[in-house]
């Protein structure tokens, strides 16, 4: 059944998947440095479990400390081993630290993970890990558009980040209830027309961001910003603009991107 | 921007947080089953979403709004086209003991794999041996440690009990227990190694061939064969073809690799490395044990003709185990399938 398998394609951040049904979304892929976090994180999970396991165990055999040494060496073994496929195998593709960090490892045409795909992943990476430091994985990693080391490859799984999203709330500048931009009907369909998703978010941003900002890179910033889009995107009329601080420019012209695309309620 | 965003927003919110709270409550169900309703619903909210989504995508600049739908729709995609293993599969004893005979079968599947190995192993015990018995000089390159280069020291030292101070219930079991992770983590680099599309595994296999050439003619050369044997047969029996078959895997997973495309079933033929890899590890356990706590007692404490004996025994029991068990259920289906988790 080729025709029912999901279409896929990847940019360096993200992967697309297009179902059968036609629905296309995209996911946002873990980079490298992300997933070391995690790593590390679990890697001092497993060692701090193994030595607590190993003083209760030292203490139960005290007095057969080779035993001890036996349960210890074998346990840390396993452990090592069975904490990445076990939590990622059970827990949805999350160790603790992928969930600490917001990973999660998915298969690649966007479903779950399966329990043997968990093993194999975690038992490739005695690979991964050679000849120090995940140095082959990592350099994997980076090289591969999905950005998968050598155990995901043989796996078919990737990582994935997923961060907890909410429905995003309203922005002010969509329902200011006058906006002296949307007098000019014409003008303002260019900038909609002109504005490419990226500019739009970045108008966006920077107002989203005006508090955060300091006073003198908020002004430099909205200054070249509303310079951009008068001198190349949508030319508004001198004496309107001069009666506009930059800041209301942008917010003019966020309104009339993101918000009501009638002509002004109160005029109109 | 063709759509209104606020109105647009308002009539959606609703079915969008209903299917939020579906999809947290599957995905906190372990077994992560859907009942004939929930399905239903989950299908219904999943295509709302999803038109959702085309909309916000190419109607409107929102890149949040729509980033949240894209996680949505993902999340409900990823549950309708899951097929979860049931709980009875994960918890009957049965599964989990189907491994000893899984092994036996998927062993001699892949038997071709296996002879790959032998015949690389072999190559490299007629390349070591010859190399010691021809050139003295390679040995100390080929032969590193002393007790390798220097046999009859050696078996002076064992027979004469000079490391009987080592030999405690307490020094065993924690030697044994080293020598078990050592050999799992070297077997399964070799069947990680796979992944080079085999060379990684040959090499691996090929010095570990050299390496056994060598020790074996420098010992029968000068005359302790007979020491040698009984030392090194109650183990070697399950720890040299447990790094066979770990070669085996290594040779399976590179050839599964190169077919990748034609081969649609992935997913079992990484269940067929994995039952190799963890059949491989129980061999190496016993292995383990017998070297710390039987190889290394040598005469008198134990005659060697019944060193060489258990060490045949083991070899009989081996090769009948991997060679009839399942047999007989194998031939009944014409096609096995493996069912379920073997780990």
């Amino acid at each position: 059944m080729t025709n029912s398998e999901p279409i896929r394609w990847a940019t360096t951040v993200e992967l697309t998947i297009a179902t059968p049904e036609g629905v296309l979304f995209r996911l946002p892929l873990a980079g490298p440095a992300s997933r070391l976090y995690a790593m590390l994180l679990d890697i001092a999970i497993v060692l701090g479990t193994v030595n607590g396991i190993g003083l209760l165990v030292y203490w139960i055999f005290a007095k057969a400390p080779g035993f001890g040494v036996m349960v210890i060496t074998l346990g840390e073994f396993a452990i090592g081993f069975a904490y990445g496929a076990l939590l990622e195998g059970f827990w949805n593709g999350q160790t603790i630290g992928k969930r600490l960090f917001h990973l999660r490892v998915i298969d690649q045409a966007g479903l779950p993970l399966r329990i043997e795909q968990a093993w194999v992943r975690n038992l490739m990476r005695v690979f991964d890990a050679l000849p120090l430091a995940y140095l082959v994985g990592g350099i994997s990693a980076v090289s591969s558009p999905l950005m998968q080391r050598f155990g995901d490859r043989v796996a078919g799984t990737l990582v994935v980040r997923q961060t907890p999203l909410v429905v995003p709330e309203e922005e002010f500048w969509t329902r200011q209830k006058y906006n002296s931009f949307m007098d000019y009907p014409t003008i303002a369909m260019k900038l909609r027309r002109a504005a490419t998703p990226e500019l739009a978010s970045l108008i966006q941003d920077a107002l989203r961001r005006r508090n955060e900002l300091a006073p003198y890179a908020r002004r430099e910033i909205y200054r070249e910003l509303a310079a951009y889009l008068q001198s190349e995107i949508s030319p508004f009329p001198d004496e309107l603009v001069e009666m506009l601080s930059d800041e209301q420019y942008l917010i003019n012209a966020a309104g009339a991107l993101f918000g009501d695309q009638r002509v002004s309620r109160v005029h109109g | 921007m063709i759509l209104d965003l606020e109105r647009f927003q308002m009539q959606a919110r609703p079915r969008w947080s209903s299917l939020d709270s579906l999809l947290v409550a599957l995905e906190g169900r372990p077994d992560r089953r859907l009942t004939q309703v929930e399905a239903e619903q989950l299908q219904e909210l999943y295509a709302q979403a999803a038109a959702d989504l085309n909309r916000v995508t190419h109607g409107a600049l929102a890149p949040e709004l729509r980033q949240y739908l894209e996680r949505l729709v993902a999340r409900a995609y990823a549950e309708l086209h899951y097929d979860p293993p049931t709980r009875a599969e994960f918890w009957q004893p049965r599964r989990w003991l189907r491994i000893f005979t899984l092994f036996p079968e998927t062993f001699r599947r892949q038997s071709h794999y296996f002879a790959l190995a032998v015949l690389i192993t072999m190559l490299g015990c007629a390349l070591g041996g010859l190399a010691v018995r021809y050139d003295p000089a390679s040995v100390d390159v080929l032969l590193p440690a002393d007790y390798l280069r220097d046999p009859g020291q050696r078996v002076h030292e064992e027979e004469q009990g000079k490391n009987q101070g080592l030999h405690s219930t307490q020094n065993e079991a924690a030697f044994s227990a080293q020598l078990i992770r050592h050999n799992i983590e070297v077997a399964m680099l070799a069947a990680a190694l796979g992944v080079t599309f085999g060379v990684g595994t040959a090499l691996l296999l090929f010095e570990n061939g050299v390496l056994l050439g060598a020790v074996a003619v420098r010992y029968a050369h000068q005359g302790f064969g007979l020491f040698m044997t009984a030392w090194l047969l109650p183990h070697g029996v399950f720890e040299i073809p447990s790094i066979l078959i770990a070669g085996q895997a290594g040779f399976y997973l590179a050839r599964v690799l190169l077919r990748w495309r034609e081969d649609r079933d992935v997913r079992q033929s990484m269940r067929e490395w994995l039952v190799l890899i963890a059949g491989m590890a129980m061999m190496l356990v016993w292995a383990g044990m017998m070297e710390a706590f039987f190889s290394q007692y040598h005469a008198p404490v134990l005659p060697y003709g019944f060193k060489i004996a258990v060490g045949g025994a083991e070899l009989a029991l081996l090769t009948a185990y991997l060679l009839l068990i399942g047999r007989r259920k194998a031939d009944a289906e014409s096609h096995t399938r493996v069912p379920s988790e073997n780990k």
